[in-house]
C-alpha cells in the first residue's frame, strides 16, 4: 500500500477507502472514503475519526461515506453522507449543519463573452443589487402567514408571488419544496432573524458568480442540460441564512438532552441525535424542513433579482435565464434505494454532499431522467466550477450521492495571516476575474489556495463513476459576503 | 487577561483565559463581536439582557447565543458588556451602536455557537475557555 493513508485505513479499490469496523470503538458499519493519493495528503485524521464516528450511530445502513472534499466538521465531517433506517435510525442536527440547505443552482443566459466586456460595471450593479455580508437586509418582507406559506411551500410560493418563471421550482431538488416542513415547529426566534435576510447571499464561503462555458465534456448531455459552449451562466451558493442556523440552534441542545434518554451512545457530543420515530427527531425534520424551504425560497429571490438586472442591462428577456438544476448540500431526506436488493425507505443525511440521482429516477424532473440529474460543483474563487451529471453508479455505491466543492485545507486566521486581500483580488483581476466584497479578510480567507484543487475533487468522483462530468465553467467575477 | 485564535479548518475557535467568570464572559462577548464587525464602535446605546443555564457551559453558550440574536434582529454591534451572575443565571449590560455598513461591515457573519465545542476550566490562576463560533 502507498504509505499516503492515516494508519489503519485501507485500499479498498480505485481512489476508494475502507475505514474498518473498529478504527474508534463500537462501528456498527465501516466507513468508505473516496479519495486520490493527493487528496489522501490533506485528510485530516479528525476528519477520518468524525467519519467513523457517524458509523457508531443506530440504525446506519451501508457505510459512513466520505466524498473527495471531506474535511473537519460538527458532529459528521463535511463531505459526509449517511443513511439511517426508518425505524431503527435517528437524525442529527450535526449531520445536517448549521446552515440547513445551502445550497447552489447555475441559471443560464443567451450572453456571451462579447456581451461582457464590461465586466467590472455588471458585477459592481450585482454587488449593489444583491444584499451581501453580515448586517445585510434583503428588500421583500415576508411576515407572519405570509411568512408560514413560505416555509410551507418554499420555492413554488415565491414564484406564485412573481418572483420566477413556473418552471423554476420543478427544476429544484425536492421541487424546491419539502412536504415534511411543520412551520409551527420554527421558533419566533428563528422567525425574526429569518424576516429580514429573505434575498441576501450572508458571508463565508456563499457567493453569487458569473462564469462561461469554457468546454463541454459530454456534449448529448450538456444539450439536454441547455448549456451551451461560450455563454455567460450564473451560479448562485447560499442558504437558509439566520432562519436555518437559529433551527439548528434551537433543536441542537434539545437532542443533547435526549441521546441520552434513547440508550443512544455517544462517542462525540456533537453527534447529538435522536430516534427518526421519536417526537424530538420529527420535531427537528419539520423545523429543518421548514428551513430548507426558506433556503430553496432564498435562492429563488435572488434568481429574480438578477434576471431584471440583466433585461435591464443587456435588453434580454426574463425568460431567457431559465434555471439549470438548484440543489442542496446541507440536509437530512427520506429517499428510496435499494438496500440488498430490495427497495427501503431510508433517512439520507448529506453534509457537504449532493444528491447525484442517476437515470430513471422519477424525483428528477422529466427532461433529466434520461440523462441523470444536473450536480454543479463550485470552484474555490478564481478556479473553474463543474457541472455534473448523477449516475447509477452513484444509486449503487453512495445512496446516490457526491461531492460538494472543492472544501478548505487551511484554516481562516492561517488565511489572514498569509495573504493579503486586496492582493489576491489583485492577482484574480490580472486573469480576467473581477471580485467584489466588503472586506480584503474576507476575499483572503477565501483565496483558491485555502482550498482543495476542485480539478481534482471531480477527478475522483468521475474516476470512480459516482458523476459524469458535463462541463467546466471559469469565473469571469464573483460578488461575495 | 486575554482571547486568542487558534487554529481551526472551517470556523472560528477562540481561546480565552480571564481572572473571574465575569472576565470571562466579558471576553467572550469581545471575541463574538470582534468576529462579527470591524472598525470602532462607540458606547452610545445600552440594553440590558438576561439568560438562564443549568451550568457555566450552558449559560456562556445562552449568554452568546443570545448577543448573536440580539445582533441580527437589532443590527447592534456591541463594546461594552458588563456581567452581573444571578442564582442560576446572569445580567448583562450591552453598551454600543447601530450596525453602519461604512464603519462596521465587512466582518464575518456567525451561524450559531458551537453547543459541544464549548468548555471552560477552572485552574488555581485562572479561568480558560475554549469556544468554536460556526462561520
Amino acid at each position: 500500500m502507498v504509505n499516503m493513508m492515516l494508519n489503519g485505513i485501507q485500499q479498498a479499490g480505485v481512489h476508494e477507502w475502507e475505514v474498518p469496523v473498529g478504527y474508534v470503538p463500537d462501528m456498527r458499519v465501516s466507513g468508505r472514503l473516496f479519495l486520490s493519493e493527493t487528496l489522501g495528503k490533506t485528510l485530516e485524521e479528525g476528519a477520518a475519526r468524525q467519519l467513523a464516528n457517524v458509523a457508531t450511530l443506530p440504525g446506519i445502513i451501508g457505510h459512513s461515506f466520505g466524498m473527495p472534499d471531506i474535511h473537519w466538521g460538527y458532529g459528521f465531517p463535511i463531505g459526509g453522507v449517511a443513511a439511517f433506517s426508518e425505524s431503527e435510525g435517528i437524525i442529527s442536527p450535526g449531520g445536517v449543519g448549521f446552515d440547513i440547505n445551502c445550497g447552489v443552482r447555475l441559471i443560464t443566459t443567451p450572453l456571451t463573452l462579447h456581451d461582457l466586456d464590461d465586466r467590472h460595471t455588471i458585477i459592481d450593479k450585482l454587488y449593489k443589487k444583491i444584499p451581501t455580508g453580515v448586517g445585510s437586509k434583503g428588500t421583500l418582507r415576508f411576515q407572519g402567514s405570509k411568512l408560514d406559506e413560505l416555509l410551507s411551500r418554499g420555492s413554488s410560493y415565491v414564484i406564485g408571488e412573481g418572483l420566477g418563471l413556473p418552471d423554476d421550482a420543478l427544476l429544484c431538488e425536492e421541487n424546491g419544496c419539502m412536504k415534511e416542513a411543520k412551520p409551527e415547529l420554527v421558533s419566533e426566534k428563528a422567525r425574526t432573524r429569518g424576516i429580514p435576510q429573505c434575498g441576501t447571499l450572508g458571508s463565508g464561503n456563499h457567493f453569487l458568480e458569473l462564469q462561461v462555458v469554457s468546454s463541454i465534456q459530454d456534449q448529448k448531455t450538456a444539450q439536454a442540460f441547455g448549456i451551451t459552449e461560450g455563454t455567460i451562466c450564473c451560479m448562485i451558493h447560499c442558504g437558509s441564512r439566520g432562519l436555518g442556523h437559529q433551527v439548528c440552534t434551537d433543536h441542537i441542545r434539545t437532542m443533547e438532552k435526549v441521546s441520552q434518554k434513547y440508550g443512544i451512545r455517544l462517542p462525540d457530543r456533537q453527534l447529538a441525535c435522536a430516534p427518526l420515530t421519536s417526537r424530538e427527531g420529527q420535531d427537528y425534520f419539520g423545523a429543518m424542513a421548514a428551513a430548507a424551504n426558506y433556503a430553496w425560497a432564498n435562492r429563488q429571490i435572488i434568481t429574480h433579482e438578477l434576471r431584471l438586472l440583466f433585461e435591464g442591462a443587456f435588453g434580454i428577456d426574463y425568460k431567457e435565464m431559465p434555471l439549470v438544476y438548484d440543489v442542496a448540500h446541507n440536509i437530512a431526506k427520506w429517499e428510496m434505494h435499494t438496500v440488498s436488493g430490495e427497495e427501503q425507505r431510508v433517512c439520507v443525511h448529506r453534509k457537504g454532499a449532493t444528491r447525484a440521482f442517476g437515470p430513471g429516477r422519477k424525483e428528477l424532473p422529466q427532461k433529466y431522467r434520461e440523462t441523470g440529474q444536473p450536480v454543479m460543483i463550485p470552484g474555490s474563487m478564481g478556479t473553474a466550477s463543474y457541472l455534473l451529471a448523477g449516475t447509477e453508479t452513484a444509486m449503487q455505491k453512495t445512496f446516490g450521492s457526491t461531492c460538494h466543492g472543492a472544501g478548505r485545507v487551511s484554516s481562516r486566521k492561517a488565511a489572514r495571516n498569509a495573504l493579503s486581500g486586496n492582493e489576491v483580488a489583485a492577482d484574480l483581476k490580472q486573469k480576467g476575474i473581477i471580485v467584489m466584497a466588503p472586506s480584503g479578510d474576507a476575499i483572503a480567507e477565501e483565496a483558491p489556495s485555502m482550498y482543495k484543487p476542485s480539478d481534482e475533487v471531480v477527478r475522483v468522483v468521475r474516476e470512480t463513476g459516482i458523476s459524469r462530468v458535463i462541463a467546466t465553467l471559469m469565473p469571469l467575477g464573483v460578488i461575495k459576503g | 487577561m486575554s482571547f486568542e485564535e487558534l487554529e481551526h479548518t472551517a470556523d472560528v475557535r477562540i481561546r480565552i483565559r480571564a481572572e473571574s467568570y465575569e472576565e470571562l464572559f466579558t471576553l467572550a462577548s469581545d471575541a463574538l463581536f470582534g468576529i462579527l464587525y470591524s472598525g470602532d464602535c462607540r458606547p452610545i446605546l445600552e440594553k440590558t439582557i438576561q439568560v438562564t443555564g443549568e451550568n457555566r457551559e450552558e449559560l456562556l453558550w445562552e449568554f452568546l447565543s443570545e448577543l448573536l440574536f440580539i445582533s441580527e434582529v437589532e443590527f447592534f454591534v456591541v463594546c461594552e458588556t458588563r456581567v452581573r451572575f444571578t442564582g442560576n443565571g446572569l445580567e448583562a449590560t450591552i453598551r454600543g451602536e447601530i450596525f453602519d455598513q461604512e464603519r462596521h461591515g465587512g466582518g464575518r457573519e456567525v451561524k450559531g455557537i458551537s453547543y459541544s465545542g464549548l468548555f471552560i476550566r477552572k485552574t488555581d490562576t485562572m479561568i480558560c475557555s475554549e469556544i468554536i463560533f460556526d462561520i
